[in-house]
């Protein structure tokens, strides 16, 4: 090869992407899929970079700003037999990327979205991010905050996510545990990790982080049947609230009475996951294989 | 050819009373009986109550057209009276028992048009009112015809036994039966239009009931007669031919984000999305097409562009707001080499500007789309037909090219219909090309450098790839090193030079007429039609004329437009814009510039009427710039 087909992380030492991307990269290679089969998609920012520095036979898509879910979007609907996982920022996914967040849920595609929680924009140089809190000042923020912050995990339970859990950068053994069940999971998975940016985030330092991270036992986050899923919300959303305090890690919430995305549009297409858009043979020896006379007969002027 | 049939019919009512549907009948019946139409839409962007209307233009040639003036115009309330009354050339059909509506009572005529109206009625001392207007083409020596359709749906009503907002749906019928009745052509065509257009028997009844009772209130005016058809014709529109060359292309997976006038396309697809595939394999004979509506333009160009990556061949369709919002998506396609193609339906501008009419203004707005330089393919539509094709090309040159193709659409083209002779749409020959293709490797390289400038492409899920927006070495993985920006970004604009090389330059343009004439028209996308259908009428008075369309901007056919431009005495620029967008394209690459312009952008159709007077004003030397502001 004249010319390397890896690639160097150029994160900054200590950030927490490297864990998310270690936790990643070995969960997905125990699934026992061909790698090839495997797509992850990011968006900009730090932890847009995730595609880029797999260094196995995973393949990797770095998209646009904001924009990770719909780039996901089409690939698993197109060939749902590829395992979609994405990764995208606070700033990335629920800032610029907000409505595509909320839209994903509403969808329940079968994919795994983790989201890189540390409250600032990095590749930027340390402006406040959408989960910092209000009249938090990082350090190299001019002023105070005056944004109020959004509930990562709340925002997913109202938008439709099915599961919903949240784990801790530094924690590989809990995110990968978390990740295998999410990938697992039927439908859209959300793992809000929280995540220390150790040039830029002061507040939320990984000592601020390891006095409060609990691991919740007590909560029973599994709907049953549709009649649940409402008092479960309730409950997790309860949990969500935690903070100043006390930091609850682990699983909040987990639906499969909802149908997925690819379940829906099965009812329509009662072979799309078989002869998906992405393997139909549309053309013999280039011969549109699509027959249009029936379109036709339907607007042929009909005469007497 | 200068004595054929020519009728201009109108029928106008507010939104959500039916006028497409009486339209669609009319136009049904007539095409039933032998004639040709071309139908053009109008309508406000409103859902109940605004004033909408269609023109049909009947001739036993096709057409493509529309004309100034109303041969019969169809009403069934007073506002379309006091909108259109001033078109008729030939007979008004109204309400009777509306001839007392006074016009400052139309709640929706805006004000503008009301001061007009009271302008002509008051100068010749009319009162302001349907009866004034019935006064003043009466004094024109232009007949109506009044119709008291309460009496009329009464007597149905009796019979049918059925509520009066049941029945009352059938005045349309009767306006549309009256005219069927002027025109002279056998009532069985318009039953059998009927007996197509409602399935229920109860409907059935009613509307023939209105169709007998109409026709028997007149006698014939136009004496046409039924004309045999040889082989077949279809009734196609340009949102119907854009789903169906897409279709037919092996689209698989649509995107949109609700918007006028590009949503009907999606919808269609949507509605037909089981298709009929030939296959030795049973299993593989039916097939699904994916249409997925987003949550915004953003996610529905760059999930089109995502899907294109994992083979499907894959597009999104959308308007000018639309569009704006796929900027930053189309540039990532454009940097990532994925076939994406969009088909942007152009409507007037800018901001919401005018939502359900037409323009040609976004043109170098297309071109030039997204920041950043990428090479782009850039078709523009002049008719139906063309746009299938045009529909069908646009996924094959995306894939040959692996760049972002966008189909230019106007309104005028995706809401107007045409009759044509099935045999004028041959299919047969199409071919899918899907460009270059490899299973890919261990070490594969998506954007590997070729002398074409074109790298084989795997699809996800072959083997290992990479792909980022980030300037990028082979493999995909981001580099910012000097000598692979120096080369990948020659690589990827080397596309357009050998797209510009492969497609032949005739098949980027039309011409019509004499192209050795003195005076060359010079148009593009749906001003082709009112020029074309207005070629014989000028040639007629003598004047010798051709015409050039562009039918692909980008790459430009800049050697043959400039032989066939180069010396001409005359060059008139026609387009539905202020700036004559396509004729600065030409002149930036051929560097040739129009003598004239006849423009138009108040959101109307042109009019082959309008295209000829323009080119009497231009030839007799009294004008280099003819601004147009007819219609509606």
């Amino acid at each position: 090869m004249e010319e390397s087909d890896l690639i160097t992380s150029d994160w900054c030492p200590g950030c927490g992407d490297f864990g998310i991307l270690r936790s990643e990269e070995s969960v997905l290679k125990e699934l026992g899929i061909p790698l090839q089969n495997i797509v992850i998609v990011s968006g900009i920012g730090c932890s847009g970079k995730t595609s880029q520095f797999v260094n196995s036979s995973i393949s990797g898509i770095h998209t646009l700003h904001g924009r990770a879910l719909p780039f996901a979007t089409g690939i698993k609907v197109a060939n749902p037999n590829l395992e979609v996982v994405v990764n995208v920022g606070d700033g990335d996914g629920l800032g610029i990327g907000a409505g595509h967040f909320v839209n994903a849920g509403r969808r329940n595609l079968d994919m795994t979205v983790l989201l890189h929680d540390n409250g600032v924009y990095g590749l930027t140089k340390g402006q406040a991010a959408p989960t910092l809190k209000l009249k938090e000042q990082v350090k190299s923020m001019p002023r105070p905050n005056i944004n109020g912050e959004i509930n990562p995990i709340m925002l997913a339970l109202a938008s439709g996510y099915t599961f919903v859990a949240r784990g801790y950068a530094y924690d590989v053994p809990g995110t990968k545990e978390l990740l295998k069940a999410a990938i697992k999971h039927k439908g859209s998975a959300l793992i809000d990790i929280l995540q220390p940016c150790p040039t830029y985030n002061d507040i939320n330092t990984k000592e601020w982080y390891e006095k409060r991270i609990y691991k919740m036992t007590d909560l029973d986050p599994v709907v049953n049947t549709p009649g649940e899923s409402y008092t479960k919300i309730a409950n997790a959303i309860v949990r969500a609230g935690e903070w100043e305090e006390k930091i609850p890690l682990g699983l909040f919430y987990k639906n499969e009475t909802v149908t997925t995305y690819e379940e829906r549009i099965s009812a329509n297409i009662p072979n799309y996951i078989s002869y998906s858009p992405a393997v139909q043979q549309i053309e013999r020896n280039g011969v549109p294989a699509t027959l249009i006379e029936k379109l036709l007969s339907s607007r042929r002027v009909i005469t007497d | 050819m200068i004595n054929m049939v020519r009728i201009t019919w109108v029928i106008g009512g507010p939104q959500g009373t039916g006028v497409d549907t009486s339209a669609n009948l009319f136009g049904d019946a007539i095409a039933r009986s032998g004639y040709y139409i071309f139908g053009n839409r109008e309508y406000y962007s409103n859902i109940k109550g605004r004033h909408s209307y269609f023109t049909l233009t009947v001739s036993d040639q096709p057409t493509r057209s529309i004309s100034d003036d109303i041969d019969i115009l169809a009403t069934f309330e007073a506002e379309t009276v006091f909108q259109h009354f001033r078109q008729v050339k030939g007979v008004l059909i109204y309400d009777k028992n509306m001839e007392g509506m006074k016009l400052s009572n139309m709640a929706f005529l805006e004000n503008e048009i009301k001061k007009d109206v009271r302008e002509v009625l008051s100068k010749h001392g009319y009162e302001e009112s349907v009866k004034g207007v019935l006064d003043y083409l009466k004094n024109a020596g232009i007949p109506v015809i009044a119709v008291d359709y309460d009496a009329q749906l009464t007597k149905i009503m009796n019979e049918v036994n059925l509520s009066s907002t049941v029945v009352g749906r059938a005045k349309n019928v009767i306006a549309v039966s009256v005219s069927f009745g002027l025109l002279g052509l056998d009532k069985k065509f318009l039953l059998s239009a009927v007996s197509s257009m409602f399935k229920k028997e109860e409907y059935q009844k009613i509307n023939s009931r209105a169709v007998e009772y109409g026709i028997s209130l007149v006698q014939s005016q136009y004496g046409l007669k039924e004309l045999k058809i040889d082989g077949t014709r279809l009734r196609v529109d340009g949102n119907y031919m854009s789903a169906m060359g897409k279709i037919l292309g092996g689209l698989r997976l649509q995107t949109y984000y609700p918007i006028t006038p590009a949503s009907d396309e999606s919808d269609y697809i949507e509605a037909n999305q089981m298709l009929e595939m030939e296959n030795e394999n049973q299993d593989l004979r039916k097939a699904g097409a994916v249409v997925l509506q987003m949550e915004d333009e953003i996610a529905a160009v760059n999930t089109a562009i995502s899907a294109t990556l994992t083979g499907a061949r894959a597009s999104t369709a959308t308007s000018g707001p639309g569009f704006s919002l796929m900027a930053e998506g189309i540039g990532w396609a454009g940097m990532n080499e994925a076939p994406v193609v969009v088909t942007y339906y152009m409507r007037g501008g800018p901001s919401t500007g005018l939502p359900t009419r037409s323009g040609q203004t976004d043109l170098k707005f297309a071109i030039n789309v997204g920041h950043g330089e990428f090479p782009r393919i850039i078709i523009a539509s002049g008719d139906h037909l063309e746009v299938f094709n045009d529909s069908f090309m646009a996924l094959n040159l995306a894939e040959r090219y692996q760049t972002p193709v966008i189909h230019l659409i106007e309104k005028t083209l995706a809401n107007s219909y045409s009759i044509i002779d099935e045999s004028t749409f041959n299919y047969n020959p199409l071919r899918i090309s899907r460009g270059k293709l490899t299973k890919g490797s261990d070490n594969y390289k998506r954007f590997e450098f070729s002398d074409d400038g074109i790298s084989p492409r795997a699809f996800l899920g072959s083997c290992k790839m990479s792909y980022t927006g980030d300037e990028h070495n082979q493999f995909g993985h981001i580099s910012e090193e000097v000598n692979n920006r120096f080369n990948m970004y020659e690589k990827r604009m080397k596309k357009l030079e050998t797209a510009d090389k492969e497609i032949p330059e005739r098949e980027r343009i039309n011409v019509y007429g004499n192209p050795d004439a003195d005076t060359m028209i010079l148009t593009w996308g749906s001003s082709k039609l009112p020029v074309l259908d207005a070629l014989d009428m000028i040639k007629n008075d003598g004047i010798d004329i051709g015409m050039l369309q562009i039918k692909m901007f980008s790459p430009f056919p800049r050697n043959t437009v400039r032989k066939l431009l180069e010396n001409k005495q005359s060059i008139i620029a026609v387009e539905s814009s202020y700036m004559a967008q396509g004729a600065q394209v030409v002149t930036e690459n051929t560097r040739i510039e129009p003598t004239h312009y006849i423009l138009k952008w108040n959101g109307r159709m042109i009019t082959r009427d309008e295209i000829y007077k323009s080119v009497r004003r231009i030839k007799s030397g009294a004008t280099k710039r003819v601004v147009l502001n007819g219609g509606v």
